[in-house]
């Protein structure tokens, strides 16, 4: 109000016009904004959307994620019956100059339009009921984005929650309607980044290293087996050179010894007289 | 000469002794073999559709080698008792062949167990899961469907397999709707999932979080451990009972 009121202040002659709207125009538009939000009851609660905390292994698929659900994260009264809390999934690119007054379901907001006319469509949208405010520790409270295939081509269905058509990363933020108004919203949730498939020709089908084990195995019978060769070798070249035999023991078989006797012994006498 | 005639008897009985051992561990080994070539594995047809089934070639030999064992320790023995150089020549040369024989029985066990690393079975399953054809893509699509309901798991080292490289799976099946193949998630009584939206979801307690590789790896380790390793141990005894034979057979004369 003070700014305001200096701004006024500073009208020149010549060009009134155009001067207090040069010095004014960095103030007055934000605070003619926050009046307007204000006058409409327009709010920014301080909860900001985030993955799913409990382990899931499904957390980011290649097409899908898992948010928190937004328990106690509008304040809403029972009596709001016409709110209907929607879901923004958003380009990055799209969230500094969003429109919130663009409503679920225009073409503008539409899930088949995503990314290929429009980076920003709502989805999801439920009444405050769905999400009771305290939570009860033993639920799992998740929202799976993207799981929807049957509606994902249909333009009739255009608050679809169809997969999402990349690996993103996207932002997202929880707005509520009142009717056709939007009346509050959540802070912008951080870069979320969907699971990227790799090829499966980059895999390689084998890294062609042997164990330890193998080349160990290998080597010491290689040894063995040539140390086995030689031998044979050896003894068939001993074999053929002595056919003699120079065994240093005896077969243990009987050995007969024959004694001759010479028939000429008994020739002799006959000669001596 | 009485010392060594000593000494030559004691080789005898050694000798003797070795080749009963040989004869003992022959018929281990060929049953330890049967043992393994009978058992149906339930994931022979991967074996089969990466081409690396001669593991099972291995134990094929081992069989064989068991029995030749067996009959070259009987002719072992009766050589050495009788001390015929002509009957021990062709002990010693039928051993060789045996222990050729065995070698490569040992060598091919430790080669291709060290061939199936997960890389090759993941790839494997990437390209042929999933695929509606007949012969082996089915084989091996069921094959991995017995396995996973079986054992409880989950492709090569988890579901995210599914996530994390494209596949032939990922073409006929939305992401969304199938992040992994309902094979991965807890069945009931009656084989149907007990809440396919918390499997999709991956909610522990109703999908198979662990990977089947292990399942697949164990009886690999143990049939490569078995054939080849044990083979090890009797090429060794065969080795020094070999090495005794051939200086016995220089001792003694025709």
């Amino acid at each position: 109000m003070v700014a305001a009121g200096r701004s006024h202040g500073d009208t020149q002659p010549g060009c009134p016009h155009s001067r207090l709207r040069h010095s004014s125009s960095l103030t007055m538009v934000p605070l003619l904004l926050l009046l307007l939000a204000t006058a409409h009851g327009f709010q920014t609660v301080s909860y900001t959307p985030e993955l799913a905390k409990k382990f899931l292994e499904g957390q980011t698929t290649t097409t899908t994620f898992v948010l928190e659900q937004p328990r106690c994260a509008f304040k809403f009264q029972e009596n709001d019956i016409n709110i209907r809390i929607w879901l923004v999934v958003a380009a990055p690119e799209a969230v500094s100059n969003f429109n919130n007054s663009l409503e679920p379901g225009s073409p503008e907001r539409a899930f088949q339009n995503f990314l290929n006319g429009t980076n920003a469509y709502m989805t999801l949208g439920t009444t405050t009921d769905h999400y009771p405010c305290p939570k009860n520790p033993q639920d799992i409270t998740v929202l799976r984005v993207g799981s929807d295939t049957s509606c994902a081509h249909d333009k009739d269905v255009p608050t679809c929650n169809g997969p999402l058509p990349g690996p993103g990363p996207y932002r997202v933020k929880f707005l509520a309607f009142n009717g056709s108004e939007p009346v509050k919203e959540t802070q912008w949730s951080e870069l979320i980044t969907l699971k990227k498939a790799t090829p499966f020709g980059d895999i390689p089908a084998s890294d062609g290293k042997h164990s330890a084990g193998m080349i160990a195995l290998t080597t010491i019978l290689s040894i063995l087996f040539a140390i086995l060769l030689a031998g044979l070798v050896a003894m068939m070249i001993s074999g053929g050179l002595d056919s003699c035999g120079s065994s240093s023991f005896t077969k243990p078989d009987m050995v007969t010894v024959q004694r001759y006797n010479t028939h000429h012994v008994y020739d002799q006498p006959a000669a001596r007289l | 000469m009485a010392k060594s005639e000593d000494g030559i008897q004691i080789l005898r009985g050694l000798l003797v002794f070795g080749n009963v051992v040989i004869g003992l561990c022959g018929i281990a080994l060929t049953a330890e073999c049967i043992y393994f070539v009978s058992k149906p594995q339930d994931f022979y047809p991967l074996l089969e559709a990466t081409g690396n089934n001669d593991i099972y070639a291995a134990a094929w030999i081992g069989i064989f080698v068991g029995f030749a064992l067996l009959a070259l320790s009987i002719l072992g023995i009766v050589a050495v008792i009788k001390a015929n150089r002509t009957l021990l020549q062709v002990y010693i040369i039928l051993m060789l062949i045996t222990f050729a024989f065995e070698m490569a029985s040992c060598i091919t066990a430790v080669a291709h167990r060290d061939a199936l690393t997960p890389n090759l079975f993941l790839k494997q399953m990437l390209e042929r899961y999933g695929t509606t054809g007949t012969g082996m893509t089915a084989d091996v699509t069921n094959a991995w469907n017995k396995l996973m309901v079986k054992n409880h798991c989950c492709g090569v080292q988890g579901p995210s397999d599914w996530q994390n490289y494209a596949s032939k799976f990922r073409e006929n099946h939305s992401d969304a709707d199938f992040p992994w193949p309902h094979h991965c998630c807890v069945t009931d009584a009656k084989g149907s999932p007990t809440n396919l939206d918390a499997c999709k979801l991956g909610m522990p307690g109703y999908y198979y979080r662990n990977g089947c590789y292990d399942v697949i790896s164990e009886p690999m380790n143990k049939h490569a451990w078995g054939v080849a390793w044990f083979g090890f141990a009797i090429l060794c005894w065969t080795f020094c009972v070999l090495l005794g034979t051939m200086f016995y057979w220089s001792r003694i004369e025709y």
